[in-house]
């Protein structure tokens, strides 16, 4: 490409706004003082990603000394300093994971409604070594409209997501993971939520480490019994094959949500 | 920031080392358009990956340490989201803070045409566009892993 054609092609992507695809989507606020870079969710308005500008969103005092369960009250800090933003309570917060890599931690949680978690909801971010979190990653859905009992007993709910499993004893396909769980189903201009029983089902040998045989996750509405959700599952896989290996218990499972 | 991935073979075939990756067109959190084959002369790591994984999340921040260090010299990371929307994937690696290009494949058929079955799983790909390294499972939670592999393409000490 000669400079002058680069020249034109430049002067055409400035002159057409449409093409600025990177970061056009993204809003600087101020907030209580504070600027802010926020890309938001096209459907909820919340925050999907908030960055300070020139400044961090939060400076921890002294973090060094913090144990890895004060460093998990992070979130909730988080929350209140940014609540009107994020548009959630602190206490909605249940920890999702906290690990520390090289001497950055990373934070994540999930966010409840009524102490029920929601499907695939987060909000995390990296605290390094000085403490200092610049920026946060958030999928949080602000008005939650969901039923709070079930309709469906929980056996009948099991049957019916057995059910969806073709060749279920075949394979000889058991339970890995089960939770109640509110999963929202986003149409155009609005969101669905429903209260589910979501299964994890894992044929027997997927249950070895090595294994890359995968599962499927089944929801079932606790109000009416129907499936939501049917979804083949990849097999998450670790390194390494410990010598005392014994198929894992339920709650020692990595779940899909 | 709508994405997909669109496989450009109409056969399924899966990769052996030694055999040139299968191609395809796909588009980032960003909307950046990526193929392999416009990135020739350039080394991949072409990973699959979901943040329900626990063995994905904790791999992202050392990859992207040599991506950042690695990428002026041909070193590009493909981290391709599998099977959920583009805001789970936006708010995952922003949770990370990882700057390698994100594509997405929501209905996950790039990643039954590369074989992928289990979660990470790694492909590595030469300047010429041939597959080098197939690792599936977590492998690169400590930086040795990774930097001996990138050894054999990059001058590290």
């Amino acid at each position: 490409m000669s400079i002058l054609q680069t020249l034109l092609f430049s002067l055409f992507l400035l002159l057409n706004p449409v093409f600025w695809c990177v970061g056009a989507d993204y809003e600087t606020v101020i907030y209580k003082g504070q600027k802010l870079s926020i890309l938001r969710d096209s459907l909820t308005q919340a925050p999907l990603i908030i960055r300070g500008i020139e400044s961090n969103l939060l400076e921890i005092k002294n973090f060094s000394k913090l144990s890895r369960k004060e460093i998990t009250h992070t979130g909730p800090l988080l929350v209140n300093k940014y609540k009107s933003l994020l548009q959630i309570e602190p206490d909605q917060l249940k920890l999702k994971g906290a690990e520390k890599i090289s001497d950055t931690w990373y934070v994540s949680y999930w966010q409840t409604f009524r102490d029920v978690i929601i499907y695939e909801s987060s909000l995390g971010f990296s605290i390094d070594s000085r403490g200092d979190i610049k920026s946060l990653g958030a999928l949080l859905y602000p008005h939650v409209q969901a039923p709070v009992t079930s309709k469906v007993g929980h056996e009948e709910a099991l049957k019916i997501g057995q059910s969806e499993i073709k060749d279920f004893k075949k394979l000889k396909c058991i339970l890995l993971a089960e939770s109640v769980l509110i999963y929202p189903v986003k149409k155009k201009s609005s969101i669905d939520y429903y209260r589910v029983y979501a299964f994890n089902f894992f044929p027997q040998e997927a249950l070895h480490p090595a294994s890359v045989v995968g599962g499927w996750a089944v929801f079932i509405d606790t109000q009416t019994g129907k499936k939501v959700l049917y979804e083949e599952l990849l097999k998450p896989l670790g390194c390494c094959i410990p010598e005392d290996w014994a198929p894992p218990k339920p709650e020692e499972m990595k779940p899909k949500w | 920031m709508v994405s997909a991935c669109k496989e450009k073979a109409e056969k399924p075939s899966l990769p052996k080392i030694g055999a040139a990756a299968i191609d395809f067109n796909c588009q980032d959190l960003e909307g950046q358009a990526w193929s392999l084959n416009k990135v020739r002369g350039k080394v991949v790591l072409l990973r699959f990956w979901a943040d329900w994984c626990p063995y994905c999340r904790y791999e992202m921040p050392i990859i992207d340490k040599y991506y950042r260090q690695l990428k002026k010299e041909g070193f590009l990371v493909l981290a391709v989201n599998v099977k959920q929307s583009t805001e789970v994937a936006l708010a995952f690696t922003a949770q990370l803070d990882v700057t390698f290009p994100v594509p997405l494949d929501p209905d996950g058929g790039l990643a039954r045409r590369y074989g992928v079955y289990a979660i990470p799983t790694n492909f590595l790909i030469d300047r010429q566009g041939v597959v080098r390294e197939i690792l599936i499972g977590e492998v690169f939670r400590e930086e040795k892993p990774l930097r001996d592999l990138l050894k054999n393409y990059f001058p590290l000490s």
